[in-house]
């Protein structure tokens, strides 16, 4: 088998194992699971807008959680507001985070390296300060509870996402919609722009590419995929709450990135699941679990900078390396090239030409 | 009133001096080794507990205060030896190694001392009259302890052979190794140095502020403030910045809620970002 | 390119200036530099050569003077405008998209200078670019690497991308930045018949150290010195021009 088919076989098992999920955790007496791995797939979107930026376009923000946190309300508010459905609140989530992603990106994409990580952190916390005080509208702290509607109502069809697995479908299906547009994208021509511009925004400037505009683009985007997630997070949870507008939840989803492995379409997806059934587990006979996650953030990086995603390639280069000998080099230099060259030959369906 | 106001301003201004020695270690460590230390403020926090353990153990504060810096120094040592300089290379990305790093402290600190706030006693009591009110002496004298370490660490950047090297590899890291200079030493020591001042910023302030596991997060953004807005690298500059903003936000706190006074200065803050290209810009064409 | 000049002007600098502080870099610089014809710059370190091409390329702005380039005023666009408009360069520290295979990093070239920006369709699709990616690699004789990462190429073979990498506008204007800088003959040799080969077809100017080079290939040579024009001519008039000699080809030469 060559590396290209392998790595299509995982993500059919992957996918497979997800659709399970409802009928199998439940024989196995816990259906309690099932809304673990539910919540693993949202969080695993906002991850993956760390990974947009960091991985694609070489952006390191450390304030996703603001457009988290704005698709959050903007789902809850119009349920609450407006009556809107299932979908339309998903809709009003992603769009207020893409709106809120526009604005802010307009000039923290003029920044780079470590002033665009302060810049994200400083107008996630303008955000999350306002957004505490402004009580009345947001709940502050404590938050504002909704009751979901319909998935769908068709005459006598009603889903509603009071059914645990209505649920879980529901998320399963808005999580693979996302990461499919995701794919897509990353291997258009705005993807290879992106790429041209992680690896050096000099040489992608001296080669006509607009390193501005394609910074910003790849904010919204990212704004988008956390919007999605909040949203979903919203109608998960049944309310939402300033508290997840902090930067430690923008942390937490870059250390899930970067544990996946930033620069890989799924490799994030494995780190958040990687960690939160970690804390599912550790948190039940010890609460001091994020000493733990601490930990391991820090050997990733020093270790494994690449994150799973790139012990997947290595693994899948021994496994076959005299097919894959000339087209995958991974020679590593320095920490910021291992980085860019997490992106595995899965998600770019074999590389050349 | 108007002394309760003035009072508030003193109160700021306390604040100021014990953040711009917090924030100073936080701007050496940046301008020298480029990182972004998310953990600083975790190492202030550190401080608080360190100096109320150590004073109820030995029973003196004084001691306690005295022990804090020799302690900060050595945990920043040996973190910068374990942690740091093996990540350094990943310049990007040492902003998520201390983020571990923050997770760990406060973590740690939190299963080993407790989640519990305390309150540490004032190791000189008694107040005195300001402006009309009675203001306590601890706090005065904080203000003084914290002026004499500026003056000495200023007096140490530009007085001593050490403090000449930590200004030369600041300037100039590849002249500065040309020239002899043990530039890997003296990354670790400033790292050190860095972690010694916010720790000692702590034990100062444990008396005047809540001690527990989380008070590092609010400090954190503040420091940040005073390094950007003073102008990175100007060290001079991030002194006047802490004082000014603390004093605004005591100030403004008099009048309204102080959440707005941070989103006042975080919002300030963005536009000195932004606007100030000394440097900030690396900009599309680098 | 046989018989020389038309009258054509490739690039043409006009009064141009810009400082740094204190230090003048370029200092009031003018020049028409004919088209069909291989220009080179040459001087000593600190001349102003690279911030004369950063100036052109619109990586630095000017203080003060203007840039055409076939007539047309650059001046004050960006980057990637001047690229668009025709002009390519490469740098004096190899400038490729070190993580991408030779392929990829021409692609992202040629589909930039496409103006292809389509999130949707896969960028392996488009027949037109991946025969221009492919000519291209043959053009710099990389055929062989097309799907080798950059940073396993050799040091001449990066060379020869990023010339394809700044082949991929089509340009009009190729300004070269130390080509041979770091080769050993046989890279130098290659090279240099790229270049050659190349400047039957683009107008080049290119700033070399290696002497050697220089008076082999250049058509017409200007030397800078502390950021002005000192001399221009032949290869033949440089090098027995008294005035050169003294300011440049005499002092002990550091190429760094």
């Amino acid at each position: 088998m060559t590396a290209v088919a392998i790595s299509r076989a995982a993500l059919i098992l992957t996918v497979a194992a997800l659709l399970a999920v409802p009928t199998v955790l439940p024989l196995l007496g816990s259906p309690f699971w099932i809304d673990v791995v539910a919540e693993i797939l949202i969080w695993s979107l906002l991850a993956a807008s760390v990974n947009l930026l960091l991985g694609y376009v070489g952006l390191l923000s450390f304030g996703q959680a603001l457009y988290f946190g704005v698709g959050m309300y903007g789902a809850a508010l119009s349920v609450i507001h407006w009556g809107a459905g299932f979908w339309g609140g998903l809709a009003v989530g992603v769009v207020a985070a893409m709106i809120m992603a526009a604005i802010a990106g307009s000039v923290a994409v003029r920044l780079t390296w470590h002033y665009f990580a302060i810049i994200t952190v400083v107008f996630s916390l303008i955000l999350y300060f306002a957004a505490m005080s402004a009580k009345p509208i947001t709940g502050g702290d404590d938050g504002i509870s909704f009751s979901v509607p319909d998935v769908v109502s068709l005459g006598g069809l009603k889903l509603s996402l009071a059914d645990q697995s209505v649920q879980y479908y529901t998320i399963l299906l808005v999580v693979a919609g996302f990461y499919g547009l995701f794919s897509i994208i990353v291997r258009s021509p705005l993807g290879v722009r992106f790429m041209a511009v992680r690896e050096n925004d000099r040489r992608a400037a001296l080669v006509g590419i607009n390193v501005y505009v394609t910074r910003y683009v790849a904010f919204v985007l990212a704004g988008a995929l956390a919007g999605a997630s909040g949203a979903l997070f919203a109608f998960f949870g049944r309310y939402a709450s300033a508290s997840y507008m902090f930067y430690h939840v923008s942390g937490e989803a870059v250390v899930w990135a970067i544990v996946g492995g930033a620069g890989s379409l799924l490799g994030p997806l494995f780190g958040t699941g990687l960690l939160i059934v970690f804390r599912e587990v550790i948190s039940t006979f010890w609460e001091h679990y994020l000493f733990v996650v601490g930990a391991i953030t820090v050997l990733v990086v020093m270790f494994a900078p690449r994150g799973l995603a790139g012990a997947w390639n290595d693994a899948l280069q021994v496994l076959t390396r005299s097919k894959d000998a000339g087209t995958s080099d991974t020679t590593a230099s320095s920490g910021e090239q291992d980085l860019a060259k997490s992106t595995t030959d899965a998600t770019r369906g074999g590389s050349g030409a | 009133m108007s002394g309760l106001v003035l009072a508030l301003a003193v109160n700021g201004l306390v604040w100021g001096l014990i953040i711009a020695l917090i924030a100073l270690g936080l701007s050496i460590i940046f301008g020298l080794l480029d990182i972004i230390n998310v953990a600083h403020g975790d190492f202030f926090m550190l401080g608080t507990v360190v100096v109320l353990v150590l004073a109820t153990s030995t029973g003196s504060y004084w001691l306690a205060l005295l022990l804090v810096p020799v302690i900060g120094l050595g945990v920043g040592l040996i973190l910068e030896r374990v942690i740091i300089r093996p990540t350094i290379r990943q310049a990007s990305l040492t902003i998520v190694t201390t983020f571990g790093l923050s997770m760990m402290l406060q973590e740690g600190v939190r299963a080993t001392y407790g989640a519990q706030p305390r309150r540490m006693a004032a190791p000189i009591e008694g107040t005195i009259p300001l402006f009309g009110i009675d203001y306590d002496v601890y706090r005065i004298f904080a203000a003084a302890f914290a002026t004499l370490c500026l003056i000495a660490f200023f007096l140490f950047l530009t007085r001593t052979k050490l403090g000449t090297w930590i200004r030369a590899v600041r300037h100039d890291p590849e002249t500065a190794t040309a020239l002899g200079v043990p530039v890997a030493r003296i990354c670790a020591i400033t790292f050190g140095l860095g972690t010694a001042m916010a720790l000692l910023g702590g034990a100062i302030a444990a008396p005047i502020t809540t001690v527990e596991f989380r008070t590092g997060v609010d400090i954190l953004p503040f420091c940040f403030m005073a390094v950007i807005i003073g102008g990175l690298g100007n060290l001079q500059g991030t002194v006047a910045a802490a004082l000014l903003l603390a004093v605004m936000e005591g100030l403004v706190t008099s009048v309204t809620d102080p959440t707005i006074a941070r989103i006042v200065s975080l919002g300030f803050m963005s536009v000195v970002l932004l606007v100030r290209p000394h440097g900030l810009f690396s900009g599309a064409t680098r | 390119m046989l018989d020389g000049s038309d009258g054509a002007v490739a690039l043409s600098v006009n009064g141009l200036t810009r400082r740094f502080g204190g230090l003048v870099a370029v200092d009031n610089i003018s020049f028409d530099l004919p088209a069909r014809r291989l220009n080179a710059i040459i001087g000593p370190n600190g001349a102003g050569k690279t911030t004369l091409f950063n100036l052109i390329t619109g990586e630095i702005r000017p203080d003060a003077g203007r840039v055409k380039v076939h007539g047309q005023d650059i001046t004050g666009l960006k980057p990637h405008q001047i690229v668009r408009r025709g002009v390519s360069r490469t740098l004096q520290i190899k400038s490729v998209f070190t993580g991408l295979t030779v392929a990829e990093n021409v692609r992202a070239a040629v589909m930039a200078h496409e103006g292809l920006v389509s999130p949707f369709r896969p960028a392996s699709s488009y027949g037109a670019v991946n025969q221009r990616v492919e000519g291209l690699v043959v053009q710099v004789g990389l055929r062989k690497q097309l799907n080798t990462r950059a940073s396993a190429l050799s040091y001449g073979d990066i060379a020869l991308l990023e010339i394809a990498l700044a082949l991929a506008n089509e340009p009009k204007l190729l300004l070269l930045d130390e080509p041979v800088c770091g080769m050993g003959p046989q890279e130098t040799e290659q090279t240099v018949e790229t270049i050659r080969t190349i400047s039957e077809s683009v107008d080049v100017v290119l700033i070399e150290h290696d002497m050697e080079v220089v008076f082999a290939i250049a058509d017409e040579i200007i030397v800078m010195a502390q950021g002005a024009l000192l001399a221009r001519g032949t290869p033949a008039q440089i090098s027995s021009s008294a005035e050169v000699q003294e300011a440049y080809l005499g002092a002990p030469e550091e190429a760094d």
